[in-house]
């Protein structure tokens, strides 16, 4: 037998062919691994982004180029079609519907247009059209501070970083208007490098402090709720924490029912202003939807906001949140079904019921007010005393709070009946206890006959008995619209033009 | 022993060219190895499962199911009557899905094998073997004994634990523990 070496010497053709086959046998071996790379760079790249941002980039459409299904769905918070019994989509005006509350609200804002508001990504165009903010120029400075764009838009956070939430709330609202242009989107919720759900906004994470919670030390269900109570929550703008800056504060420190934060605005005076008729110190609710989703019994069950107006839904075999953020009753099926086994129009009727019922006390105790600032405006007229009235215009107060703070949040009579009811009922009673008092001053100061019920059939009546000229506050609005609203959006688009998509695929 | 080594070693003025080339071969070898993460194979890391991409909508499934609590992949998709049957079966199963990787034969929608659905079966059993030997059932549902040794589990229990929904794109953004670049950092970040 001899050896290869000695083979191959004699016959040199063996060992081309040994060279061919380890040519061979390399020569797959490489394709293969070629092959496993290839496979293995799928990996890397399947799934890698269409595009990288930070935080502070505000234009969803750009998150949506990542998350095409989470942010066409909520792009259809567009859509104004939907119609519930009271509320829905659509662009409703509350005042036309409802003209006492423009005597209610006389002297505040508030009386000159106040509408069922549409979806999120109206946030930025309905601020800058509603009566309340006014008609800011280079000559007349705006009614509303800064801190009013705090809940519209991702510009928010991108504008907070850099100059802190102080800073951006100092100065009238009309200062950041050409900085805040995108409607509220991705980034108010969402970490831009995880997507987890984050805490954009300063004062839920401040009034979390105060009361010794922690706003990082949350479940990720409760984040499912939190991340909407960064807007949906009773606040006010707090005007000596920091000179000159109206600073958003939540008043939970003692606690987060109506009853809680009236004692927590008493202990400060604090009032959001005067009523122009009965000169009583007025409260404002705005939207305490939150703390009244809290008192009830979703809540207690553990069912987050997101769970019924952000519920999952199945597209091509993809199951995703659905971010068309909307009143559940317009999705049934995949909110109240998946817990309540019921048919659709029970449900439906169910939800009704409460509404109806919790509306029809709060219309009476609606009249009882409108009654009671009148009753009271006449005794001023008929001379009577502020030590007289004290305890009549803080019955008010105490009366009408608990009116708004029933009526300015969405969905609370589903969110929570049996608090809402409480807190109507506690209301009427003291809407009535302050007419009772009324009635005996007013005798006093010899009026004894019935304070007629003024004439507010529409609201435009309600509007000319509180004095405010219309046509005027329309006439400023609409130029407004036409000239300074132009440049601000001029301006954002250059702006925006300059920040560079940085990874195209 | 040493002539049959003799037998292949090349002639003396060709030892350096035979040196490299024998080198290449072991070097690609040695490659692939560490590419394709050969070691991780021995484990029952479920990450190693996802060496391979395509296996990401079952990773994720898992890991928001309860079973991530207690189980891997291999708690259920491998036999453990014995130590031998186990490495086995790994490489046997192991092997084919390779090959079809390799093949790019994958399909959209993957289904478990009738070898596998066997594996599972005995795995269900292996736990929640009290679950199922009720001895009360036995008593009062003649059906019960019948039904327990002829069906399977995922007939009713179909969503356990990976849902019903596992194509290829069904989970687009899930956080599964993907393969990264081979490439060492230092290689990357010189510029």
């Amino acid at each position: 037998m001899r050896s290869l070496r000695e083979i191959i010497s004699s016959k040199p053709f063996i060992g081309w062919i040994l060279f061919a086959a380890t040519l061979i046998v390399v020569f797959l071996l490489g394709l293969l691994a070629s092959s496993i790379i290839e496979r293995r760079t799928e990996a890397v790249f399947a799934y890698k982004p269409q595009v990288d941002y930070p935080d502070t980039e505000p234009r969803n459409v750009i998150w949506g180029k990542n998350f095409p299904r989470e942010y066409e769905s909520y792009t259809r918070t567009s859509d104004t079609l939907f119609r519930s019994k009271y509320n829905g989509s659509a662009f409703i005006d509350m005042l036309e519907v409802d003209p006492r509350m423009v005597v209610l609200w006389a002297g505040y804002s508030f009386s000159k247009e106040y509408n069922q508001a549409r979806g999120h990504y109206y946030a930025v165009t309905d601020i800058r059209n509603i009566l309340r903010t006014g008609a800011p120029s280079a000559t007349t400075p705006g009614p509303q501070p800064n801190t009013c764009w705090a809940c519209k838009s991702p510009d928010v956070p991108r504008l907070m970083k850099d100059m802190g939430p102080a800073n951006f709330y100092k100065g009238g609202w009309e200062s950041k208007g050409p900085e805040i242009v995108n409607p509220i989107g991705c980034a108010d919720c969402h970490d831009a490098a995880t997507m987890n759900l984050r805490i954009s906004r300063p004062a839920l994470a401040e009034a979390f402090q105060r009361t010794g919670r922690e706003i990082t030390a949350v479940t990720h269900q409760e984040m499912r709720s939190l991340v909407c109570a960064q807007c949906h929550v009773e606040y006010y703008f707090d005007k000596k924490k920091i000179e000159n800056v109206q600073y958003l504060t939540f008043p939970w420190d003692k606690g987060m029912t109506a009853d809680d934060i009236e004692k927590y605005y008493d202990t400060y005076e604090f009032s959001d202003w005067t009523h122009a008729i009965s000169k009583a110190p007025m409260l404002k609710a705005q939207h305490p939807d939150y703390e009244v989703y809290l008192t009830g019994v979703h809540a207690k069950r553990g069912v987050a906001c997101a769970d019924c107006h952000m519920p999952y839904k199945s597209e091509g075999g993809q199951k995703y949140t659905d971010h068309h953020i909307q009143s559940p009753l317009n999705n049934i099926a995949n909110s109240c079904q998946v817990c309540h086994r019921e048919e659709t129009t029970d449900l439906i009727t169910d939800v009704y019921e409460r509404q109806d019922k919790i509306i029809e006390n709060r219309d009476k105790l609606e009249v009882l007010l409108v009654r009671a600032h009148m009753e009271a405006g006449k005794a001023w007229e008929k001379g009577a005393t502020g030590n007289q009235m004290k305890s009549i215009l803080s019955l008010i107060r105490q009366a009408q709070w608990r009116w708004d703070f029933a009526s300015a949040g969405h969905g609370n009579s589903i969110h929570a009946p049996v608090e809402i009811s409480r807190i109507i009922a506690a209301g009427i009673d003291r809407s009535q206890e302050a007419r009772v008092k009324l009635a005996r001053l007013l005798a006093s100061l010899g009026y004894t006959d019935e304070v007629p019920y003024p004439d507010i059939d529409t609201k435009a009546k309600a509007q000319a008995l509180i004095g405010l000229d219309m046509q005027q506050l329309n006439q400023e609005k609409a130029k407004f619209l036409k000239t300074a609203v132009p440049e601000w959006q001029k301006e954002a688009q250059k702006r925006e033009k300059g920040w560079d998509e940085k990874t195209q695929p | 022993m040493s002539r049959l080594i003799q037998k292949f070693l090349p002639p003396e003025r060709w030892k350096v060219p035979v040196l490299i080339t024998a080198g290449i071969l072991v070097g690609i070898l040695a490659f692939l190895f560490h590419i394709s993460r050969a070691s991780s194979y021995l484990s029952d890391k479920p990450e190693t499962c996802t060496n391979c991409h395509i296996m990401a909508p079952q990773y994720a499934t898992w890991s928001h199911s309860s079973h991530r609590e207690e189980t891997d992949c291999n708690s259920c998709h491998v036999p453990h009557n014995n130590f031998l049957n186990k490495y086995y079966f790994k490489a046997k199963d192991g092997l084919r899905h390779a090959t079809i990787f390799t093949l790019r034969a994958e399909p959209q929608v993957i289904f478990i094998k009738e070898a596998g659905q066997k594996v599972v079966q005995k795995n269900c059993i292996r736990c929640h073997e009290h679950l199922m030997t009720d001895s009360r059932m036995m008593v009062f549902s003649e059906m019960n004994q019948r039904e327990r040794e002829s069906r399977q589990c995922w007939e009713c229990h179909q969503e356990t634990p990976h849902g019903r929904v596992n194509s290829l794109s069904s989970v687009p953004y899930a956080r599964v523990p993907l393969p990264e670049s081979p490439v060492p950092e230092w290689m990357k970040t010189k510029n």
